[in-house]
């Protein structure tokens, strides 16, 4: 396989730090506000870190090194990487099955970022901190007004457009170089303002309290591979298109792998250090979910001490959080589909964000839906699309190659033998055992005959499609697809 | 509410495991970083594997002669000897011996 054309006129970031942060921007997310706190202080505080912490090493980094060092070495998005591997037919559906997925979940993700930036605005215009305010009455008028709803989903996706259509460098990097950073910063200074309340040692205690009994139990280790596998993006398509914007001589595992896997993680721990000390001090419960965010921690912006500043830092941070997410996301398939068609970046992304608008406007009307789709997705489309990269890797193009060729070279740090098997065998397991838990807990619901079809049909559809399709000229590999090199 | 020993190391503990190692790698690679673009400016190409890396990839060429990968292996392996041999300033702790005994495939 010939990289040379590839390089040619293909964008690269700018720098590290762009490429550094634009991981960690998109992997940080809603999970991480509201999910990760209440899993660990749940799951026996300081003994589910431990679980998590193991899980984090012996899968999510080296799961990502390897989406990265593919992106990377094929200089592709997804299909146009898988096609490298693969070659041409109805395999390369693999890429097709990550695409949809990727389009699904953003497809419900818009709605729940266009919440975040009402919050964001009214936390701004210190509507949570006025006289007579009601957390739940506002929460609920909001949901009951599709109309602002889908609105606001609009602004979101012509605001990823917008961001997108600049380009990899002057889109992209230049809003997560500030943006994630800024996220950083609202959370320590709200961690700082939680911690000086009275009350807060006992959120500390929630978090770190160490349940050692816990580490025998089934239920922590299978929500600590929940949160480490999919707070870190394995297999989502982002890490691989990411990677495919490296530059020659930049290093994998280090930064695609270690920083990003532990540097997300930490931002969640932020999160949890953030959050929790103002629940525990005003007596909130912590297993509100989205509700913590929208409700519970809206009521006590009022009763604490410089609550309105405090409200700005979290609702803006969220919302900074969900919007990288969501740039990422949706550039998986815009990269994807630019390097597929005649189209250029503008009209690929117009297309994009414009089908995902369309496919976004259901779960923006109704929250019910916005919920099925993301248990559907995220216990069997995420693994499903992790399974058909790590599948790639680990049993087309073999670890051991990927592992000299690209994880290696220029790295930072050496990746010995050991990193073969995790790759090949333990990652494809643990994503078929996830698939199967969720099947089995949720049997004969609702929720498990979405993901049975989605199980069956995006592979079919895939295959179906690269087999007709593939063989059709396309543009010549490598045509600039990141807009502004 | 005065937090427990045992919170209080676990807290000490995730400073260290999460924002530990995550700054150490920010700081590590962005210094690897600097000296890698500093080298480039320099000398215009550079070594882009350690010893390690690049005598499992030396070894794995001899054993898989006909492998379809070889060729881009080869090219890879080759293209660092050429900077090793080439340029007085190496980004991996290569000795003068070291490259001195690498030959091109």
């Amino acid at each position: 396989m010939s990289n040379a054309d590839a390089k040619t006129a293909r964008a690269e970031w700018g720098t590290r730090f762009g490429f550094l942060m634009a991981m960690i921007g998109a992997m940080v997310g809603a999970g991480n506000i509201w999910r990760f706190p209440f899993v660990t202080g749940e799951n026996g505080g300081g003994a589910f870190l431990i679980a998590f912490l193991v899980l984090l090493f012996l899968l999510a980094v080296p799961g990502l090194m390897a989406e990265v060092a593919l992106g990377r070495y094929t200089n592709k998005g997804v299909i146009g990487a898988f096609r490298d591997v693969v070659g041409s037919g109805g395999l390369v559906g693999f890429g097709i099955v990550v695409l949809l997925v990727n389009v699904a979940l953003m497809s419900y993700y818009s709605p729940l970022i266009g919440w975040t930036l009402y919050y964001a605005v009214h936390s701004l215009l210190f509507t949570f901190t006025a006289s007579g305010f009601e957390a739940v009455e506002f929460m609920d008028a909001f949901f009951a007004n599709p109309a602002l709803m889908i609105g606001l989903h609009t602004v979101i996706m012509a605001a990823i457009a917008a961001v997108l259509i600049l380009g990899i460098r002057r889109g992209l990097e230049r809003f997560v170089v500030f943006a994630v950073p800024a996220l950083v910063f609202a959370l320590v200074v709200m961690m700082v303002r939680g911690l000086t309340l009275d009350g807060a040692g006992e959120g500390v205690s929630f978090l770190f309290s160490v349940q050692w009994e816990y580490l025998t139990y089934s239920e922590t280790w299978i929500a600590a591979l929940g949160q480490a596998l999919f707070s870190t993006g394995l297999g989502w398509g982002i890490a691989l298109t990411v990677g495919s914007y490296l530059r020659e001589y930049d290093d994998v595992p280090l930064g695609g792998g270690v920083f990003t896997a532990i540097g997300e993680s930490s931002v969640g721990i932020l999160a949890a250090l953030a959050i929790f000390p103002i629940v525990f001090a005003v007596g909130l419960e912590p297993d509100a979910g989205a509700a913590l965010a929208f409700v519970s921690l809206v009521q006590v912006f009022p009763e604490i001490p410089l609550g309105g500043l405090v409200a700005i830092l979290f609702f803006v941070g969220f919302f900074l959080a969900t919007f990288t997410s969501g740039l990422l996301i949706t550039e998986v398939s815009v990269t994807t589909v630019a390097e597929e068609t005649r189209f250029s970046r503008t009209q690929t992304v117009l297309g994009v964000c414009g089908g995902i608008w369309l496919l976004g406007i259901p779960s923006a009307y109704s929250v019910e839906v916005l919920d099925y789709l993301d248990f559907v997705f995220g216990n069997w489309g995420l693994p499903l699309a992790t399974l058909a990269i790590v599948l790639v890797i680990g049993w087309v193009m073999g670890p051991e190659r990927l592992r000299l060729l690209s994880v290696n070279k220029n790295a930072g740090i050496h990746v010995g033998h050991w990193w073969n098997p995790v790759v090949k065998f333990v990652i494809p397991a643990v994503m078929i055992f996830i698939m199967a838990y969720f099947a089995y807990d949720a049997y004969g619901t609702a929720e498990m005959i979405g993901g049975m079809v989605v199980l069956v049909t995006f592979p079919i559809v895939g295959y179906v499609l690269m087999s007709v399709v593939d063989g059709d000229e396309r543009r010549p590999a490598g045509e600039v697809t990141g807009g502004d090199d | 509410m005065p937090l427990e020993t045992e919170v209080l190391g676990m807290f000490a503990f995730t400073a260290v495991a999460f924002f530990g190692v995550a700054s150490w790698a920010l700081v590590r690679t962005l210094r690897q970083e600097g000296r890698k673009v500093e080298l480039l400016e320099h000398q215009d190409v550079m070594d882009t594997y350690s010893p390690t890396a690049l005598a499992e990839l030396r070894e794995w060429i001899d054993r898989n002669p006909d492998d379809p990968y070889v060729d881009d292996a080869r090219e890879q392996y080759n293209a660092c000897v050429d900077a090793l041999k080439t340029t007085d300033r190496r980004f991996y702790d290569w000795s003068d011996d070291d490259v001195e005994s690498l030959e091109r495939l």
